[in-house]
């Protein structure tokens, strides 16, 4: 044999060899990336994206987890009224997230998700990739609902909507009013964060008037011609701060049109002075659905079983960003969609068939210290399982005794007290 | 025999039917107030050693009451068998 002829059975043998060792590596690896973790990537500290972390926490071996959010720190909206009516003081609102030492912790801020590269790019430019993207961002506000105000004009009275440190501000030019002013608060349309809170918070701003002895008007000028719990609210202002809290409905001038620095105007043309005008924008998904074409409509459309979103694969949206059907957006109702959500898709990842979801919500409210009240609804999905219904709600008493609403309070403060000790440190 | 029986669980585990797992979702709501072992707080009741005779005599009692109390408003669409189920499912599968 010649030496050209082995050197062509050498390379010959080699050629086959690496074809035999890449074809091995190529298998080798899809076998590893069969049994990798599928990476599970939760946008939102808040309490829908961390009942999801805690559920997941449960199937730590099956999963990888990454917790998304621009800070360590939650300011709760929930109870945020009572800062403001000063039954509770603003540390007593702020947490830490609770985090296990498998839990990845991102402190980033979201520029866009790449739904079709399954990526999501931070505003420093790092990207972070998912198997499975959860979406818990909050809510979003419309901007110019009123000629004259702007959601970005920093000498405003802050909304307080949006669970930031603002609510210190907010308390400070309340601090600051005089004997006899009138305060203006203009309710927003439906959908939008926790129904009953625009009239909690005027109970608290009342409350927290009344304990400095000062006369007051609060005015609320709604978009809407009735709301959540009207007559347990009416009762209890009559009762607690008699004639100074008044509603004025849709159909009555309660939608303002212009606003200038201490007036608006309503939609019958009238000026009405106010020394604090507190105006809470009207709402809809968080920023990030829209900067990343996730939703063309306000709220997200969401498959009720799974909330994984209609148009985009392997993104799920839980939370005051989703069009939940009956259920109002609310703390409450986040943390009971999460366990839908997280145990379906631990289903979808072991392909389990999914369950059959069922919701809670329970909405309390604050008059004033010691008296609390509610509504609450078990969800179902309707028959064609395309939407969450109510299987019917039901409120606190309107005359209860002051046992009754004391109850209410210790039970509500029950509910806050289980949740964050769930969830944050 | 012990392989009968064995893939006679099996076989059960993988067809729970409707109403169990509306149940399990249940609870899962249960623990936003009772918290996650059912221990409570200084607010809330704690159900960990109710036991479940106690457990099933006392939600029966709060559905029955129609005092508009949160519970006795959670309870009211539970069936006497939902209560039953749940009260299993908290002191016997845990």
């Amino acid at each position: 044999m010649n030496i050209i002829k082995k050197k062509r059975i050498f390379i010959n043998s080699l050629f086959k060899w690496t074809i035999f060792l890449l074809l091995q590596q190529i298998v080798i690896s899809k076998k590893l990336k069969a049994k990798s973790k599928p990476k599970i990537l939760i946008i939102g500290g808040g309490f829908g994206g961390m009942s999801c972390l805690k559920y997941f926490s449960n199937f730590k071996d099956l999963v990888d987890l990454t917790l998304v959010d621009k800070s360590d720190q939650i300011q709760t909206c929930p109870f945020s009224n009572l800062v403001i009516g000063g039954l509770l003081d603003y540390s007593q609102i702020t947490f830490n997230l609770k985090l296990d030492s498998f839990v990845k912790f991102y402190k980033n801020q979201v520029k866009k998700i790449h739904p079709h590269k399954k990526k999501v790019e931070f505003i420093d430019g790092s990207i972070l990739e998912y198997d499975f993207l959860i979406l818990s961002p909050g809510i979003g506000f419309k901007n110019q609902q009123i000629n004259g105000y702007s959601l970005q004009d920093k000498t405003n009275i802050p909304h307080c909507w949006d669970g930031t440190k603002n609510i210190k501000k907010f308390k400070s030019y309340l601090n600051s009013l005089e004997n006899k002013s009138v305060i203006i608060i203009s309710s927003p349309d439906y959908p939008y964060r926790c129904p009953p809170a625009p009239y909690e918070r005027a109970s608290m701003i009342a409350n927290f008037l009344k304990k400095r002895k000062k006369k007051f008007k609060i005015l609320i000028f709604d978009a809407k011609n009735s709301f959540t719990k009207k007559d347990i609210f009416f009762s209890e202002w009559k009762e607690n701060y008699g004639d100074s809290v008044e509603w004025i409905k849709r159909d009555k001038g309660g939608i303002l049109t212009n606003y200038e620095t201490k007036f608006v105007y309503n939609n019958q043309g009238q000026k009405i002075k106010g020394d604090f005008i507190h105006i809470i924008p009207e709402q809809k998904a968080a920023n990030i659905i829209f900067d990343s074409n996730l939703s063309y409509s306000d709220w997200c459309k969401i498959n009720p079983t799974t909330f994984e979103l209609n148009d985009f694969k392997d993104i799920y949206v839980l939370g005051d960003s989703v069009d939940a059907g009956d259920m109002p957006k609310s703390a409450f109702s986040a943390e009971s969609q999460s366990k839908v959500l997280s145990i379906n898709l631990i289903n979808r990842i072991m392909q389990k068939s999914y369950i059959d979801p069922v919701f809670l919500n329970t909405c309390y409210s604050f008059s004033a210290p010691n008296r609390a009240f509610s509504i609450s609804s078990w969800y179902k999905l309707n028959k064609t399982k395309d939407s969450i219904v109510s299987l019917g709600s039901s409120e606190s008493k309107l005359k209860a005794s002051s046992l009754e609403r004391q109850r209410e309070s210790i039970e509500a403060f029950g509910w806050y007290e289980s949740i964050t000790k769930k969830l944050y440190i | 025999m012990r392989i009968l029986l064995l893939l006679f669980f099996f076989l059960n585990c993988n067809f729970i039917n409707a109403t169990d797992i509306n149940i399990m979702i249940i609870i899962e709501n249960c623990k936003s107030c009772h918290g996650e072992d059912y221990s409570g707080n200084k607010y809330i009741k704690s159900l960990k050693n109710l036991g479940k005779e106690k457990f099933i005599n006392s939600m029966k009692q709060i559905k029955s009451k129609n005092d508009h109390s949160v519970m006795s408003r959670i309870v009211k669409p539970l069936s006497d068998e939902d209560i039953q189920i749940i009260a299993e499912y908290i002191y016997e599968h845990n």
